[in-house]
């Protein structure tokens, strides 16, 4: 008996889930979905630590030359002032690197880091076009698609989400809105952002890696200077992203995290509240 | 989770329900008010849009094999992650290893060999944009910008000035040619242009440049057939201690003869100063700025790439933005 293919209407034998209890699955995510989503966690990494240590050659965020060190650099500022407020980090060899050191490949590097930038660079294109037939493939970008009614969605999640901390301490039952899709409004806001900002990713990196051939490319988020700006923002939206991304799966459970490994989920009944409030 | 039981114990009923577990799928989620209603007939009910959601399909599937799967997959996901960490480990530089407590040196000639290839295919798609014919923006006097002086180590002496001569060598005449400024600038048509300069480093800077245009030097005095590449050199380049430090690096002749690559000898229409490389300097928009070297003394037109002072420092080869 196959079961690794969904298929349409092929006669299941309810015989064998009458000798073995059977789970209702639903393929979830496409392999290539899969595979492309844990390759980004490498190549994002890559791609931040890397862009960090390019930005160390020319920071973007300046302020006026300081008169005693001469430094202009406010990632430098941060570091210097963790490394004076921070308990521990008194004694810290090289205040103005702290930064630099712990959130990137390092300073003074930017031959290997622009090396490492273009191969997880071109690394992210592919991945992202894995990505993308994988969507098509499985028919996920549907789920995908922005609704109408998903701006009232999403504040009826914000509304869960507020209140599911003060609901827990006064012991209340709090129910998780009920949806019929596979994604809420806020999960759809935050899935279809990202392979939007993945885009922008590329399209800014681009613009400031070929600014003369590409210089309409450029152009179009605002010139050059303004392109790098995006491009270093751009950072911050998959940063953001991520953190409640790992947080929520995690508190989500198991299914949730196996879907995206195996593809399966067993939880098929969307329209049923989600059962751990009971 | 209890979510999960909550599934099992469901699913007699959708068996029930539809007929056949397997029939069920298409029409699984429902909306609340339908949620009664045998699921396998709402797929029926509405034919439905391009850009709509589908159910996800499901199937039955035992628990134990459900199981195997699981097992199976996370396994398989596990052991790319190891890979993953292991190679990604593997490519990061010796100073951020050490940082991270790896004594050993890590540096080896196969790690060396797939990075010089990644920035080889990099270099290949920038030669595969260049266009002759792509012009790189004009700025107005308006737009441009302050420009610090980037000499990588000391500024010269401006002593070298008074005795400065352009040498030409790889010609088709076989000769090698020796250029005073006044020669240059009588002979050769000057071209104005504001354009940007970009450094590998991020900054640029939008400057008011004049010269003759390389093209033009090229067609003066020919290189040998054969020449694909011109190495540029200035022999009066400085270390950071002030020692001498030649400065070379190859240019190919297709970006030599950009009509915006120019020979610069003014600049905010003044004849350059000892800080932008006076009295000639390189001015290929189409390059980084590393390749716009200053106060060039010798031009060698030949046949192979030749060597290039940042391609020696792990930068790439070609430069071409």
């Amino acid at each position: 008996m196959s079961h690794s293919t969904p298929p349409a209407n092929e006669p299941n034998s309810t015989s064998t889930s009458l000798e073995e209890p059977g789970v209702l699955v639903a393929k979830k995510h496409h392999i290539l979905v899969r595979w492309s989503h844990w390759l980004n966690v490498p190549i994002l990494l890559g791609l931040i630590l890397s862009g960090i240590s390019i930005y160390w050659a020319s920071p973007i965020y300046q302020h006026k030359p300081d008169p005693i060190t001469g430094n202009f650099d406010v990632a430098v500022d941060i570091g210097i002032w963790i490394c004076t407020h921070v308990p521990g980090l008194h004694h810290y060899g090289s205040p103005p690197d702290w930064i630099y050191n712990h959130m990137s490949l390092g300073p003074g590097m930017l031959a290997l880091a622009l090396r490492l930038h273009w191969l997880c660079a071109n690394s992210f294109m592919l991945n992202g076009m894995v990505y993308l037939a994988g969507l098509v493939m499985g028919g996920g970008w549907r789920s995908l698609l922005p609704r109408r009614t998903d701006l009232f969605d999403a504040l009826r999640m914000l509304r869960y989400y507020v209140g599911f901390p003060v609901a827990k301490l006064v012991r209340r039952k709090w129910l998780h809105p009920r949806f019929n899709t596979k994604y809420n409004a806020l999960q759809r806001a935050a899935y279809f952002s990202i392979p939007v900002a993945g885009i922008l990713s590329v399209t800014t990196g681009w613009a400031i890696h070929k600014p003369m051939q590409l210089h309409w490319l450029a152009a179009l988020f605002g010139g050059y200077n303004a392109a790098r700006v995006w491009h270093f923002c751009l950072m911050w939206v998959f940063i953001l992203f991520i953190a409640p991304h790992v947080i929520l799966v995690f508190a989500d459970g198991w299914d949730t995290l196996r879907s995206m490994i195996v593809g399966w989920s067993t939880r098929v009944k969307r329209s049923e509240p989600i059962a751990n409030e009971r | 989770m209890s979510d999960d039981k909550k599934s099992d114990s469901l699913q007699p009923e959708e068996i029930r329900s539809t007929g056949s577990p397997l029939s069920a799928n298409c029409g699984l989620r429902t909306d609340g008010a339908a949620s009664s209603v045998p699921v396998g007939s709402l797929s029926m009910k509405k034919p439905q849009g391009f850009f709509e959601e589908r159910s996800l399909p499901a199937i039955e599937m035992t628990a134990g094999r459900l199981r195997y799967l699981s097992r199976r997959d996370v396994l398989l996901f596990g052991a790319g992650a190891v890979v993953a960490l292991a190679g990604g480990g593997f490519l990061l530089p010796q100073d951020t290893l050490s940082r991270l407590g790896v004594r050993r040196n890590m540096d080896s000639p196969g790690k060396e060999w797939f990075l010089n290839k990644a920035l080889r295919i990099d270099d290949d798609v920038a030669e595969a944009l260049y266009s002759r014919d792509r012009r790189v923006p004009n700025y107005t006097k308006s737009q441009i910008t302050p420009l610090k002086n980037n000499y990588n180590g000391a500024t010269p002496d401006p002593g070298y000035i008074s005795g400065w001569n352009l040498t030409l060598d790889g010609l088709a005449s076989g000769l090698s040619i020796s250029l005073d400024i006044r020669n240059l600038l009588a002979r050769f048509s000057v071209h104005e242009q504001i354009t940007r300069l970009v450094c590998v480093e991020g900054w640029s800077a939008i400057a008011w440049w004049a010269g003759l245009r390389f093209d033009d030097l090229l067609r003066a005095y020919p290189p040998m057939s054969q020449a694909k590449w011109a190495r540029v050199e200035s022999s009066v380049n400085l270390d950071a201690s002030g020692n001498s430090d030649p400065y070379f690096v190859s240019i190919d002749l297709a970006t030599a003869r950009h009509p915006q690559t120019l020979l610069a000898t003014h600049f905010n229409g003044q004849p350059l100063t000892v800080d932008h490389g006076a009295p000639l300097r390189l001015l290929a928009p189409v390059k980084l700025g590393l390749k716009n070297v200053k106060a060039i003394t010798k031009l060698t037109y030949v046949a192979e790439e030749p060597r290039d002072y940042w391609a020696e420092r792990g930068y790439s080869r070609y430069d071409g933005i």
